[in-house]
């Protein structure tokens, strides 16, 4: 009871000061949700934001190698397997690449990364017809692997090598596909 | 514009749930003390922000949930805080759910509102349920284990134990489909139960009301919750919410290294909201075990779940409910006093855990013959955890090597052990590419390097015979092995400690034995002692590879924007004031 009694006694003088007051107060909270509900969000989505939008560093390059060219026949495209140990973000097992080799002479190879540069997909050679040949969307490559046909951007994608004693080595690595510049993916 | 947002509230019943949410008149008006609620709502909600960004990085299988999520925390920019901010929030959720029900207690809330109480109780069981089946995911030791004793005593529970420890486990080990149902159940289950009953939590106090103050006089006034206690609930989850990213940056989780059966050195003990059951159930003893499995925690929640029912009493005032605060101060001292007592217990020893069938482990009278001071331990080669086969993974290499040894039974040292230069030439084990636990890595230090290694790695005991005459010594390390990126550095000391090295010499009576090869050391206690020969050189090995950005940066950062903001928003405050009172002059 005791503090009703000054409340009571000033109602007709503060009465509408402090109704004006509580509006401008409530405006005021209104103002602070809306920026803190903003700004935590903010400060936790840009982050998280972040932790999405985060591409794979490239990987470090180095030679592996895939074997030896010696029966390999000339003039002649052949696929071959080789076993590499490439870090796939936390998985660090050993992986089967695979790669088109085109022996010229004994001292001289061109290797084609196995990915179509349309999208991705494995291309195949056709001994018949003399050219490589994508499955998926029909795109042709002859043996210096020009596009002759097809939706592919660019011409194939060779990859850096070696020989030594016989033995190739190729640095394996991948490349943007669908665009018509050959960039490291 | 306007016609637009009409057609969708026409169809949409935007504005009903709007008022659902946040019209209530609140007797006794807004307080602070009514916030802990929205604060646990808050905390929900990043915990689903965070666990959700996990998802994108984590994989719940045996052999790499481990390592994916220590590639979410070092390699993907603010990883960290991600991880830091889920570890952060769950244990935020479980203290502010607590301290939330204290509240509703004292004030005698729930006498007004039994249904959001029942509701409550679930939500804490549930809360619970989450904090258990989250930490095993990591696949970490502390979680593993946490994982592998909370389902056995699900296990004890009388008649009942049996199937629900392998409706847990998804049969009776610890295994790939163990934490796979630890995934579904935190992921797929629970948490969706979650954030349905806080919306029937929510939706039963805007039905039935809201306490309000004790004193039936100060109940008569009211406030709005908009924009009143919206504000004051906002200004508490933000403090919450800062402190989340204060402890994120200042307190990350440590990294307890792989699981591991086979490390007898970790000592498992349960994060601090499950302590009370850890040391509850040391009293129950023999034939009494399942009984205190089924009925200590039971009993906590029934007891939560009988107050309304019991306490009928109109009274609210906690200065006149006595009985009711005696109750409450027996409840909280009984969990406080348990709590505190398992906390300060040393941990037992671990007891092996040796599932039906499988062979009993050799690996304590293994590690005695080093204590007894062999430095070249003989033949006998620890088995292999069914939990976790590293060496068994990834297809040939040093795997199918690790193979024919362990098959070979060759023990280290003997006389296959290759040169340094020759070891350094060879392809690293797995344990190159774990994240382990320095602190673990310096027990196991203690039992396996330290008799040849000296104490800190500093000390190289004499090895007669060899060039050096003394083992290399680990402190400071040898350049040609030292590297400031840790992944290089581990990377380089692993192919020794996994392949072992004769130190160049005549006839050196000491060599480093092949501790991987010969599988006398897991590939998880490898991690560890590497992570430990790495902090020793100046290195951490979980060092932020890809940090977004340094964390104390971010939370300075964040502190300026703050601050900026608060100064801003209080200058509008004083100018608006200043207008008020012009305006009535």
């Amino acid at each position: 009871m005791s503090d009703t009694v000054p409340a009571h006694g000033n109602r007709d003088e503060t009465g509408r000061e402090r109704e004006d007051d509580s509006v401008t107060r409530r405006k005021f909270f209104k103002v602070v949700i809306g920026v803190t509900a903003f700004l935590n969000g903010l400060i936790l989505g840009i982050p998280f934001l972040r932790a999405i939008i985060n591409p794979a560093p490239l990987q470090k390059l180095s030679y592996t190698e895939v074997g030896d060219i010696g029966s390999l026949p000339i003039g002649e495209p052949q696929d071959m397997n080789f076993a590499m140990r490439s870090g796939d973000a936390y998985r660090h097992e050993e992986v089967i690449h695979s790669v088109w080799v085109v022996k010229h002479s004994p001292a001289e190879v061109t290797v084609f990364s196995p990915i179509c540069t349309h999208l991705g997909c494995h291309y195949k050679w056709n001994p018949q017809a003399g050219h490589f040949e994508c499955p998926c969307h029909g795109s042709v490559f002859t043996i210096t692997g020009k596009v002759i046909g097809g939706p592919a951007p660019r011409p194939l994608d060779t990859l850096p090598h070696k020989l030594e004693k016989g033995k190739l080595f190729v640095e394996w690595e991948r490349f943007k596909v669908g665009v018509s510049e050959k960039v490291r993916a | 514009m306007r016609g637009l947002w009409k057609w969708f509230a026409d169809r949409w019943p935007f504005y009903p749930l709007r008022d659902l949410l946040l019209k209530e008149e609140i007797p006794g008006g807004a307080s602070f003390a009514y916030t802990l609620g929205s604060s646990v709502l808050m905390i929900f909600t990043l915990q689903i922000a965070s666990g959700i960004l996990q998802l994108f990085y984590y994989v719940p299988t045996t052999d790499h949930a481990y390592d994916s999520v220590s590639y979410l925390r070092t390699e993907v920019p603010f990883g960290w805080l991600v991880h830091n901010m889920h570890y952060w929030g769950a244990q935020a959720m479980v203290l502010v759910v607590v301290l939330h029900m204290l509240r509703v207690y004292i004030w005698g809330a729930y006498k007004k509102t039994p249904l959001t109480w029942f509701i409550g109780v679930a939500l804490i069981f549930i809360t619970m349920a989450m904090s258990f089946t989250g930490a095993p995911l990591i696949w970490d030791q502390a979680g593993y284990w946490a994982g592998e004793v909370g389902s056995s005593i699900a296990g004890e529970v009388p008649l009942i134990g049996g199937i629900q420890k392998i409706i847990l486990r998804g049969g009776e080990t610890m295994g790939q489909l163990a934490l796979s149902r630890f995934f579904a159940f935190h992921i797929w289950v629970f948490a969706p139960l979650l954030a349905l009953l806080i919306g029937a939590h929510i939706a039963a106090f805007r039905t039935s009301g809201v306490g309000g103050p004790w004193v039936e006089e100060k109940r008569k006034r009211t406030g709005p919750f908009w924009p009143d206690q919206a504000f004051k609930d906002l200004v508490t989850a933000t403090v919450v919410f800062l402190g989340l990213i204060t402890l994120s940056v200042f307190f990350p989780v440590s990294f307890t290294g792989a699981a591991d059966t086979l490390n007898t050195s970790y000592i498992p003990k349960p994060e601090w909201n499950f302590l009370f059951l850890y040391q509850a159930l040391k009293y129950f003893k023999g034939p009494w075990e399942p009984i205190g499995a089924a009925g200590v925690p039971a009993a906590f929640i029934i007891l939560l779940l009988a107050v309304p029912v019991i306490d009928r009493y109109p009274e609210r005032n906690p200065f006149r409910r006595p009985i009711a605060m005696a109750c409450l101060a027996a409840y909280v001292g009984v969990l406080a006093v348990l709590s505190i007592i398992g906390y300060l217990s040393p941990g037992l020893a671990q007891m092996p855990v040796i599932a039906p069938g499988s062979p009993p482990r050799q690996s304590s009278s293994y590690l005695m013959s080093v204590a007894q001071g062999a430095p070249v331990p003989t033949g006998v080669v620890p088995h292999t955890s069914n939990a976790r086969k590293p060496q068994e993974h990834g297809r040939g290499g040093e795997a199918d090597r690790a193979g024919k040894a362990g098959q070979r039974g060759a023990p280290p040292g003997s006389q296959s052990l290759p040169s340094e230069e020759k070891a350094l030439e060879e392809t690293t084990g797995r344990a190159a590419f774990i994240i382990g636990s320095a602190e673990n890595g310096a027990d196991l230090y203690e039992e396996e390097c330290v008799s040849c290694h000296g104490p800190g790695g500093k000390d190289g005991v004499p090895n007669p015979g060899s060039e050096d005459g003394t083992v290399p010594p680990l402190n400071p390390i040898d350049r040609k092995l030292y590297d400031k990126d840790p992944k290089i550095f581990a990377g380089n000391i692993d192919k020794i400690i996994q392949h072992g090295s004769v130190p160049e010499g005549p006839h050196p009576a000491l060599r480093m034995p092949a501790w991987g090869d010969s599988r006398s050391l897991t590939q998880q206690k490898i991690a560890n002692l590497e992570a430990y020969i790495l902090k020793l050189n100046g290195v951490n090995r979980a060092q932020l590879v890809h940090p977004g950005m340094q964390p104390k940066s971010f939370l300075l950062l964040v502190g300026i924007v703050y601050i900026l903001t608060l100064l801003l928003l209080g200058g509008l405050r004083s100018k608006r004031s200043r207008k008020a009172d012009s305006h009535e002059e």
